[in-house]
């Protein structure tokens, strides 16, 4: 009992890291209809950021959030800027955006075996190991920080798209950007503002992966994998919508420990993306608009 | 514009096959130049046949290792076990790659991203499935196959013929009706269903043939390096490979990806002697260049230079002309 109990909350907080992934992809094809497959790459990137912050200059990995999320916000801009916005988008784009954002990960990753080798890393800070006892179990306090911040981004995300003037325009050019440019919208900076958002998403869900788990210049592969499931099986209309998709996500993997032999976990995000894919393509609660 | 040959292009291809099928007997080609032109037939092969799903129908598969990797062990496991001799066991691979590829039939309604991404999870669930099964594929110490040095020799002419083969076919498949209805259904599914094309059949088609292809190509690879490991044939940058010859090549052109797999050849071979971590940036940064600016690669580059030529001296003659 003490075990599921343990398996339970290990799922809670892997859920938290999952939807924060997901939110930096799905709000970029909610708006762009383009699928960033760089996510991996740049989620990957924010880690090392977030590492080198803590190694040379000593910051905490909390603290360097800022830092993070500005980096990754300018990165994301400047791809969009100077890439993505050249290319046919939607279904008639066929797969030139899918190369290109393919392109600019294979690049993310040589970069970083150029600077950082292919090590293995990870931010341990002095409390990296302290946990505290809850319910029988124990809770490592980095995990429950992620988890915090985690549950505060979808909060933070769904004012800033409901509640502001720039949010508006965000959720008017993802249902119609002609009209938007008709009643003078300037649609080509809110695709700016929103692939710079959802690439500095990718990058502050780097920077907590790191604070918990270890990477390499490969990780984020699989992370985007994971990202893409829990965005279409959630759908994009609903920030609750993602939130479950990504329990299902992390509890289908945490609790496939108890059947499947160890080696086989990982494979279980795989299968679960595909079975998604082909039984469930309009998400769980159907397809929506952004918002 | 793209399916049309230059007249004389058969000849000149015929001429290019009959040179390179000398080439080891005329040339005295030295073990190093014999390899890596072995190894560039196979991945013309596996490039073409690529292309055809990537390609002609637009569908990008990020996952073409299952094939290759199926292939190869199949038929090293019937090499193996002594129950066929070497050509019979590598058709066995590509058959069965070709039924595998069958296995993607409830994936392929899925279009653009979506089928993108679900290849990259089945890829990287069978890179992971058939590392665990140790007593088909060894496991991550591989299999080593027995060392026929005359087979190994031969193997550059079997090679040539898939690889030639294969091109004849990427060009039939284009200049035939089939080629037609694959461009229908990859600038619109429901319009082509309307005039009758099925995109269910015919993409089950062109993906059993493609991983037939594939699954003969890594047969005959695992014949050649007489070594395979499940890392190395189902492994993401395998299926990679695949996808940045046929791009760097020319997308959906009958030819470009025979150029394009040459080029990625080379490039790797000199690459991983020298900065054995680079190469795959070095591809990233091609396929943007690509992207941005020459969306059909190698060929589409010739093409524009082939105009500009003609432009040049149609206005040169109509100088003199004046």
């Amino acid at each position: 009992m003490a075990r599921f109990i343990d398996l339970v909350f290990r799922a809670i907080l892997l859920a938290g890291l999952y939807a924060t992934m997901a939110y930096g992809l799905g709000l970029i094809y909610g708006v762009l209809r383009v699928v960033n497959l760089a996510h991996g790459g740049i989620l990957m990137a924010g880690a090392y950021l977030g590492w080198i912050l803590f190694d040379t200059w000593h910051i905490d990995p909390y603290l360097s959030i800022p830092i993070v999320l500005a980096a990754s916000f300018l990165f994301g801009a400047a791809l969009y800027r100077v890439l993505v916005v050249h290319l046919p988008r939607g279904a008639a784009g066929g797969p030139a955006s899918l190369l290109l954002l393919f392109g600019v990960w294979l690049v993310l990753r040589n970069a970083a075996y150029w600077l950082f080798t292919g090590d293995d890393r990870t931010i341990r800070t002095a409390y990296s190991t302290r946990a505290i006892l809850v319910a029988g179990s124990y809770l490592e306090v980095s995990r429950l920080a992620v988890l915090a911040i985690a549950v505060l981004v979808p909060i933070v995300l769904h004012v800033l798209l409901r509640r502001t003037y720039l949010g508006m325009a965000i959720r008017a050019v993802a249902q119609n950007p002609d009209s938007c440019a008709v009643v003078g919208i300037d649609v080509g900076r809110i695709y700016t503002i929103t692939f710079g958002l959802g690439t500095a998403l990718a990058g502050l869900a780097g920077l907590l992966w790191a604070t918990i788990f270890s990477f390499n210049p490969s990780s984020g592969g699989s992370e985007l994998l994971k990202s893409f499931v829990v965005v279409v099986l959630g759908g994009l209309g609903s920030t609750f919508g993602v939130a479950i998709a990504a329990l299902i996500v992390a509890a289908a993997e945490v609790f496939a420990i108890l059947v499947l032999p160890s080696y086989l976990t990982s494979a279980v995000g795989f299968v679960l993306l595909v079975l998604v894919l082909v039984l469930r393509p309009g998400g769980l609660f159907g397809q929506r608009v952004l918002g | 514009m793209i399916g049309r040959i230059p007249r004389g292009g058969a000849a000149g291809c015929a001429a290019a096959v009959a040179l390179l099928a000398a080439a080891p007997v005329v040339l005295d080609l030295t073990p190093y130049s014999h390899n890596l032109l072995t190894l560039a037939f196979l991945m013309i092969a596996g490039a073409l046949a690529w292309n055809w799903m990537g390609g002609y129908v637009g569908q990008v598969s990020f996952g073409h290792a299952i094939m290759f990797g199926i292939g190869g062990f199949v038929s090293a496991r019937l090499v193996l076990s002594g129950a066929l001799p070497a050509p019979l066991a590598w058709i066995a691979g590509g058959l069965v790659g070709g039924v595998a590829a069958l296995g993607a039939h409830p994936m392929l309604r899925l279009r653009g991203p979506y089928f993108s991404i679900a290849t990259i999870g089945v890829g990287e669930a069978a890179r992971l499935i058939f590392t665990y099964w140790e007593s088909f594929t060894g496991g991550s110490s591989g299999l080593s196959l027995p060392i026929d040095p005359i087979l190994k020799y031969q193997l550059y002419w079997w090679s040539l013929w898939l690889a030639a083969g294969v091109a004849a076919a990427s060009w039939l498949m284009r200049r035939s009706t089939l080629g037609l209805q694959l461009l229908a259904i990859k600038s619109d599914v429901e319009a082509a269903a309307d005039v009758g094309v099925s995109a269910t059949f015919y993409q089950d088609l062109v993906f059993c043939l493609s991983g037939a292809v594939v699954g003969l190509t890594g047969a005959l690879y695992a014949s050649y390096f007489a070594y395979i490991e499940p890392a190395d044939l189902f492994g993401f940058d395998r299926s990679i490979g695949f996808v940045l010859m046929a791009v760097i090549g020319g997308l959906g052109t009958p030819f470009g990806p025979i150029l394009g797999a040459v080029v990625f050849v080379l490039l790797r071979q000199s690459l991983l002697a020298t900065y054995p971590q680079l190469y795959l940036g070095l591809y990233g940064g091609l396929l943007i260049v690509i992207i941005l600016f020459e969306p059909l690669g190698l060929t589409g580059l010739g093409l524009r230079t082939a105009r500009l030529v003609r432009r040049l001296r149609a206005s040169r003659s109509a100088a003199r002309a004046a």
